[in-house]
């Protein structure tokens, strides 16, 4: 009943029919759309895999199988290959996020503080302009960028860099800059939201009383600018898990990415079941990792996403 | 000051850098479409060429993704804004406790793996169809339905995002006044408030559309037998990479820079006559410069520039060029065979000269030389076979095509 208490300010404002239309779509789209197809999922993940016949007959009751085949495998051992696949992609993820953070603060800081309104405004042209190019477009522009006849083997082998061409998608360093470069955004208008409501007078407070520009930044940017920082990793982290066009165009043909062994377990071995086992421990290890990292690094879930 | 000056340096050199990252791969990609060769690359160019265009054009699976792929995108506009303005709105208005609530569950779409969305809707929708005793041809299995509301779940978020930026703008005090003179809360709402809200309704739409486009994570599972314009996109890629691939980044760069010049020219028009003054007046009173810097011109003149730019591309024709490349790499492939020829008979000349009988060119190998130079015009002549009188054709066509070979038998009737 408070629930409803909370929307009455709504309909004071706005009416009975723009009220009851609010209350009625978020609904839907919290119920319909977003919880009840989670439960679905989660509660397929606890079940057998059956084929129709037998569904809601004696053999289809819940089970940890699933959940137990990533951990354990067939043969009671560990189930090494996946294991190793999910650490492979929350430590590439990090690595990702990391990047990001290190291309996009000095980025950021510049559009808030350093350049002319002018200048401010068509670097943000130029920042979103590259995003309204598919992905898997931008996927495969570092496909061709990286492949063993394409441009970086080109130049590093012209000027003597290396002698035979890098195998480039094998080693994943195309995956990583394309992953990186995937969600740049996503870092950036975080932070730049952060520190453009730093004072000015603040910096140059600190530059007159002789800071060098690294002590500025770490003492007086960067705290202001955490929030942001913490909200864009947060969001580059959780995309990259989940990315699944990058490391099926860009990914070395033995390295798998997660979710590419969830695609497997739907669209190769039809085993629904597993499949979504495998896509709810992916959600968790995300979030777990998440939160730990706000632990670590003492951000509140409250300053994430403003 | 020096150390301003580097610093100053630094950040250009560091820009530079960065949108270099940024725009390099999409240039690149942009020029391999114009290349011949049949792997997409810059080096070694081969022909200018429109060719890929063509391919493209034709490539029917492409365009039907494409068609879907619009059908889609409308579903989801038509949905996701509604649902993202309701959002915004309740956002707006529910006291604090609950709004912390609400906006992480709103938020949680975007950041939820897109895969997972896309599974989970497919199981949901499956089940609730098979419990109520459907088929796998009724709308709970259909790609569209799935793909839509998979979509609308995460693309809402994006516009409710929009529509609470322009909302903190909103000045309350206007729906306030409009009611104390008598206006209906619901009239208050449509008079007063989406009119305020339509820039946000408009990009909205525009950015649902696009993200609905090029969805690939969440589609690829939702839209079960069908197939959209980046899931068709997506199989191409992983199947066999070719330049059309590259030519379709062109047609949407193309379409991308000249939607993004247009709405800048809108923006700076628009904000010039709202900043009124002189900057207006350079607008507004000399007619010529209104109509060059009225968006609708620029947007004219810049489909004009695309068109002209598919005419003389279509008309291109590099099948020239091409031919002269193929022949010259034929002619490399010829050279690099005669000389790994000469080299194998050289070896070969050296290798069993022990066991060959001094002094005698007989061929050792078991082609009996026909592949030594010479070594099949010279065969015929050693023949012992042939005891022929002295004119005797050295040819296995006897002569018939000698100048006068047969014209020579004429005078012997």
């Amino acid at each position: 009943m408070r629930l409803l208490y909370d929307f009455k300010a709504l309909f004071d404002r706005y009416g009975v029919g723009v009220g009851s239309f609010v209350a009625v779509v978020i609904s839907l789209w919290v119920f319909i759309l977003i919880l009840l197809p989670q439960i679905a999922m989660i509660d397929m993940s606890f079940g057998h895999n059956l084929p129709p016949a037998e569904r809601g007959g004696p053999n289809d009751v819940y089970t940890l199988s699933n959940y137990a085949y990533f951990l354990f495998g067939n043969d009671g051992g560990f189930n090494t290959l996946h294991l190793t696949i999910m650490a492979k992609t929350v430590i590439a993820s990090v690595v990702v996020t990391v990047f990001d953070l290190i291309l996009c603060y000095p980025i950021a800081y510049v559009l808030a503080h350093g350049a002319k309104p002018q200048a401010a405004r068509l670097m943000i042209i130029g920042l979103i302009v590259p995003y309204w190019v598919n992905e898997v477009l931008r996927a495969f522009a570092f496909r061709i960028l990286f492949g063993s006849t394409g441009l970086v083997n080109g130049v590093g082998l012209a000027l003597g860099l290396w002698s035979d061409p890098i195998d480039f998608i094998r080693e994943d360093v195309a995956l990583y800059a394309g992953l990186t470069y995937a969600y740049i955004l996503l870092m950036i208008f975080p932070i730049y939201n952060a520190i453009e409501a730093l004072d000015r007078n603040q910096i140059e407070a600190a530059r007159d009383m002789g800071a060098s520009w690294w002590r500025i930044h770490w003492r007086v940017v960067i705290p202001m600018a955490k929030p942001g920082i913490a909200s864009g990793s947060t969001m580059v982290f959780m995309l990259t898990t989940g990315s699944l066009a990058a490391p099926q165009i860009l990914g070395g043909p033995s390295n798998l990415w997660f979710t590419q062994l969830v695609y497997q377990w739907f669209n190769e071995a039809s085993n629904w079941a597993r499949g979504s086992a495998y896509a709810v421990i992916l959600v968790a290890v995300c979030i777990l990792f998440t939160f730990l990292m706000m632990r670590v690094f003492k951000v509140s879930i409250g300053e994430i996403g403003r | 000051m020096t150390s301003t000056a580097f610093n100053r340096l630094g950040t250009i050199a560091f820009c530079l850098l960065f949108f270099g990252f940024l725009f390099g791969p999409l240039i690149i990609m942009v020029v391999t479409a114009f290349n011949s060769s049949s792997f997409p690359r810059i080096l070694p160019w081969d022909c200018f060429t429109t060719d890929w265009f063509g391919k493209l054009a034709n490539d029917a699976k492409l365009l039907h993704g494409l068609g879907n792929s619009l059908i889609i995108g409308a579903g989801v506009v038509a949905l996701a804004t509604p649902v993202g303005l309701a959002g915004a709105l309740a956002l707006s208005e529910v006291g604090p406790r609950l709004r912390g609530i609400l906006y992480t569950v709103f938020i949680s779409p975007i950041l939820m793996p897109g895969i997972v969305i896309g599974i989970s809707t497919l199981l949901f929708w499956g089940r609730i169809g098979s419990g109520l005793g459907f088929g796998f041809d009724s709308i709970f299995f259909d790609g569209f339905f799935l793909t839509i509301l998979g979509q609308v779940c995460f693309i809402s978020a994006y516009s409710m995002l929009v529509f609470m930026a322009r909302l903190q703008r909103f000045d309350h005090t206007l729906t306030e006044a409009a009611l104390d003179m008598g206006a209906t809360p619901a009239q208050a709402f449509t008079k007063i408030l989406l009119p305020f809200l339509r820039p946000a309704i408009f990009s909205s739409a525009v950015l649902a559309f696009l993200a609905s486009l090029e969805n690939y994570n969440t589609t690829v599972f939702s839209i079960v037998a069908e197939s959209t314009f980046t899931t068709e996109l997506a199989s191409k890629v992983r199947l066999g990479i070719d330049p059309s691939i590259s030519a379709v980044a062109v047609v949407i760069i193309a379409t991308t820079l000249i939607g993004a010049i247009v709405h800048e020219a809108y923006q700076r028009r628009a904000q010039a006559l709202a900043q009124g003054g002189a900057a207006a007046q350079a607008i507004l009173a000399n007619p010529a410069a209104a109509f060059i810097r009225h968006p609708a011109t620029v947007g004219a003149l810049l489909l004009a520039l695309a068109g002209i730019a598919v005419y003389y591309g279509k008309g291109h024709d590099s099948k020239a060029c091409e031919q002269s490349i193929l022949d010259a790499k034929l002619l490399e492939q010829q050279r690099l065979q005669d000389e790994m020829r000469a080299r194998t008979q050289q070896q070969q000349q050296q290798a069993p000269a022990p066991a060959a009988p001094a002094g005698s060119a007989a061929p050792s190998t078991p082609f009996g030389g026909v592949f030594a130079p010479g070594g099949l015009g010279g065969a015929p002549a050693p023949a012992p076979a042939a005891p022929k009188p002295a004119p005797a054709p050295a040819t296995p066509f006897g002569g018939v095509f000698a100048p006068d070979g047969l014209s020579g038998g004429k005078p012997a009737q």
